[in-house]
């Protein structure tokens, strides 16, 4: 099949190409013009603007935890649209049929799920594979497991420690690995309730810093494409830009990957004590070696439900939950917390969070460091992206929501000041060329010959938010899957894994330690390669250094 | 392999067909029983849509119960495992406990010091309410309690904790005050207990009881499975629906209502007028009591009380077929091996037969 898409204005910062011109797709590829064919269909996009499909690197939509925010909060998704079902189970709100479809309306062709403990990677695994139309790709955590935590408290080597990693990555079948609080849900176990870099997790005698730093290494030993992806401490607690930029300062010169900044970017002026310190930290971003990657956890005002495996933080929100109810969970060495949360713009806190998220994206400089996110769901919805693409291309936008907002937070940060408007082209590096180069995912994120044919077409809408909700066309893997905002059919794509070489002796040292230890084979906890009954339903990335 | 229709053998392509043919040309058809592994409860949900039914679980009484505390007041929660290895007091609350679970002692090795806690010390065990003789054949300390005192003395028992007054003298009162000074004695506690024994009054102070605990030390809960998949159903009901079971698609999206989409009450209401029985693991059958037309995917030693129109023999997942299930060892999924392995059909290819049989619907998922 031979497609032609036909007099868009094609933004492809990859390549450094930004005008009106075709883009040909044959078979699930970009191709160059095939000249002196004739394509077996044109699509007319004259007028439209053309970019890869988006990569989403952080968004919490499968997985134990998120499903138990499902089960805990009916009232969420009672009331969905009565329409049609154009395809199975897509009226079902929050279900990950629904993700699916709303992510590829918008435009979406691969999403990650960040936190998946090496335990429950079946789980999310089998949540994954029920999201149609996008790929997708798990994010293993490590550093509150009794096996590394004992390595790092006997001093063992950093090779032993990245084989560790790297067998624990491939029974997961994670593409990277995250850290999350290292050491804190083990801490929470021991009755710990606040937890720094440099506290030490008890009976263990290692610090959160030496964890991150000993995981930071052991991704680069391995060769793993995605670097550590680091889930700071002290989440959420005002004066905490002092952690992040410990924690910046800790990375060094070594790749790092730190998520969700927004909720990191809090200093303790003003007579509440709370708020922005984003245009520091900004600037410490800036400063910071090229390694350095962050995305933001942008707030946006809504109900939604926080989901985090960083136990310590959800469980002293607890109090704070709206509704009133909550599930804490130890579990597996991982800690969890599921606490719903009403984001309000007449919240002081609430608008300062805002504010800084917005900060940060155009306070960074370079599209290529800054990723956009809400941490679905702990900061917003994903479903919301469209109004925040709006707001980071607009001062007009943000002066109109800036209005509504409590004037005591609005002074507590430099928002109002700042002039910056993002550009498609710094929209499609962001969401993206920086998404694809940060996963190791070299065939997406552009559109030269030669890439996955994940294309989305959209409205040059002035109101960006309704441009950037529902995508004109949309085709994944060369198939188009969504006209006018609406997917016409299934397909499903593959769970992105990575496979690193390690000293197997490892697994026969695993496999005795969990007879010994749990009583159980490992197998138990292993994703089967045939658990996933569809076909092609993994894709290798390639490792190296 | 082996299908009926009105109880003569045929092939199973034509029970599926007559099968097909009974569902959707239903008013209203339930799917219920619904005891099967992961891919089975799937393509069973995605029928229910398909046939704008509804769908209802065996055990939904049992599941629902613990379910409907979680989403009213929320909970504390921890596996099999992180009992294993770190806690060092454990109280087991209600009787029956081991009926459901018999190898639930070992799993959580109680004679042996928790291997990953900072106390080497033995563990300390405690069992309120149990059955008789059930406390000591695990060596713990029992406090005796009927199971409709439970709701009662676990009030009493949260009371102590939080050292205020009770009306609860004498032995019993203290015997109270000591279990509370042991509980807040611990590092890292568990409270173990099945809905399958306590009403949702109990579990909702269970759950009280470990907010409170949480003001100075470390508990959570340990809810016993019920085995067979039954909470794995709930979760691949969760992910696909965002509800889980007792779930209806009549208005073309899932409504969930506990009271509305009960399989017994639907069909004996004369609401729902054809049924699928889903029973992999046991030989369950229906307790509806009205004699609607039903298709039945049951093991073949099932007995019913009245003769299912359709019906066919299925295999059971990790006996005669791999199958993904919830496994209560681990608190999770886990891919288990067929032990005996048959050529006993498994749930959801009956189901994707059944699908291809129909007239309307559309793509699959």
């Amino acid at each position: 099949m031979l497609i032609r898409l036909a007099g868009g204005r094609v933004i492809d910062p990859e390549s450094g190409r930004d005008g009106v011109g075709d883009i040909w797709i044959r078979g699930d590829r970009i191709v160059a013009p095939a000249q002196g064919e004739t394509p077996d269909a044109v699509y007319d996009v004259s007028g439209k603007i053309v970019m890869a499909g988006a990569i989403d690197i952080h968004s919490h939509v499968a997985s134990g935890n998120v499903n138990t925010a499902r089960l805990l909060l009916p009232e969420n998704h009672r009331g969905h649209t009565p329409r049609p079902a154009a395809t199975p189970l897509s009226t079902a709100g929050w279900s990950t049929f629904e993700t699916g479809c709303r992510y590829a309306a918008m435009g979406f062709t691969t999403v990650i799920e960040p936190a998946v403990p090496p335990h429950y990677a079946l789980h999310s695994h089998l949540e994954l594979a029920d999201i149609p139309i996008l790929d997708k790709g798990n994010l293993t955590v490590l550093g509150e497991d009794d096996f590394l935590l004992s390595l790092l408290r006997d001093g063992k080597s950093r090779t032993a420690v990245a084989d560790y990693a790297g067998a624990t990555l491939a029974a997961s079948k994670g593409l990277g690995i995250k850290a999350i609080n290292p050491g804190g849900s083990v801490a929470f176990q021991n009755n710990v309730r606040t937890f720094d870099l440099d506290d030490v997790v008890p009976t263990y005698g290692v610090t959160s810093r030496q964890i991150f730093q000993a995981l930071q290494q052991a991704v680069v030993d391995l060769g793993i494409p995605h670097p550590l992806h680091l889930h700071i401490n002290n989440l959420g607690v005002p004066g905490n830009v002092e952690t992040a930029l410990k924690t910046i300062a800790a990375a060094g010169n070594k790749p790092i990957h730190l998520a969700h900044l927004q909720f990191y970017s809090y200093g303790k002026e003003g007579k509440r004590g709370f708020s922005s310190a984003a245009a520091q930290l900004a600037e410490a971003v800036n400063s910071a070696p090229k390694s350095l990657t962050v995305d933001v956890g942008q707030v946006m005002f809504r109900q939604t439900v926080t989901v985090s495996l960083d136990v310590i933080r959800q469980f002293s929100a607890v109090p704070m939950a709206k509704p009133r109810k909550s599930v804490i969970f130890d579990g597996e060495t991982n800690g969890a917390g599921v606490v719903p949360y009403l984001y309000k713009s007449d919240n002081f806190y609430n608008a300062v969070q805002w504010a800084c998220g917005l900060e940060l994206f155009l306070l960074i400089n370079d599209p290529t460091r800054v990723f956009f996110t809400t941490d679905h769901p702990n900061g917003a919805p994903y479903t919301t992206y469209p109004d925040l693409f709006a707001l980071i291309m607009s001062r007009d936008a943000r002066a109109r929501w800036l209005a509504d907002l409590p004037k005591e937070a609005v002074e507590m940060t430099t928002l109002p000041s700042i002039s910056r408007e993002y550009s498609f082209s710094e929209i499609a590096t962001m969401t993206r060329v920086a998404p694809a180069k940060l996963l190791g995912l070299k065939d997406r994120g552009h559109l030269s010959p030669g890439a996955l044919a994940d294309v989305a077409v959209y409205h040059d809408d002035p109101d960006r938010a309704q441009m950037f909700r529902f995508a004109h066309l949309v085709f994944k893997d060369g198939d188009l899957v969504v006209r006018d905002g609406r997917v016409t059919h299934y397909r499903y794509g593959r769970a992105l894994t990575v496979q690193p070489s390690y000293d197997a002796g490892v697994d026969r040292r695993l496999s005795t330690y969990y007879d010994d230890l749990y009583g159980l084979s490992r197998d138990m906890f292993k994703v089967p390669a045939g658990a996933i009954a569809r076909d092609y339903a993994f894709e290798e990335v390639a490792c190296g250094r | 392999m082996k299908a009926f229709v009105e109880g003569a053998a045929v092939s199973l392509e034509t029970a599926a067909a007559v099968a097909a043919r009974l569902l959707e040309q239903a008013r209203l058809p339930v799917i219920a029983g619904l005891a099967t592994d992961v891919a089975g409860a799937r393509a069973a949900i995605a029928l229910a849509e398909k046939l704008r039914g509804a769908y209802d679980h065996v055990h939904s009484e049992i599941l629902l119960r613990d379910l409907d505390v979680m989403r009213q007041a929320g909970r504390m929660l921890t596996t099999p495992n992180d009992a294993r290895l770190r806690a060092d007091c454990v109280l087991f609350v209600g009787p029956k406990l081991r009926d459901s679970w018999p190898d639930l002692p070992k799993r959580l090795d109680l004679a042996a010091p928790p291997r990953l806690s900072e106390t080497k010390a033995a563990r300390k065990v405690f069992w309120l309410g149990p059955s008789r003789g059930e406390a000591a054949e695990v060596g713990a300390a029992e406090i005796a309690a009927t199971p409709g005192a439970l709701p009662h003395a676990l009030a009493g028992l949260r009371a102590a904790v939080l050292q205020r007054k009770t009306r609860m003298n004498g032995t019993l009162g203290q015997k109270f005050t000591d279990l509370a000074a042991q509980l807040r004695a611990a590092h890292f506690g568990v409270v173990v207990w099945s809905a399958e024994s306590l009403d949702r009054l109990a579990i909702e102070m269970i759950q009280g009881l470990v907010v409170d605990l949480n003001q100075k030390t470390r508990f959570s809960t340990l809810p016993v499975e019920l085995g067979m998949n039954a909470s794995g159903v709930v979760q691949t009901s969760g992910w696909m629906t965002g509800f889980p079971m007792r779930t209806g698609f009549g208005r073309g999206y899932p409504e969930h209502d506990t009271w509305r989409f009960d399989a017994n009450r639907m069909i004996d209401a004369d609401e729902a007028d054809a049924a699928l029985w889903i029973s992999a693991y046991g030989a369950e059958s229906p307790q509806w009591k009205r004699q609607i037309p039903f298709v039945a995917l049951a093991r073949p030693q099932t007995r019913f009380h009245y003769p299912p129109r359709v019906k066919i023999d299925v295999g059971c997942p990790g006996k005669d077929h791999d199958g993904i299930e919830y496994a209560r060892d681990i608190g999770t999924f886990t891919l288990i091996q067929a032990k005996s392995p048959s050529d006993a059909p498994r749930v959801s290819e009956i189901i994707g037969l059944i699908d291809q049989n129909l007239t309307k619907g559309s793509e699959g998922c």
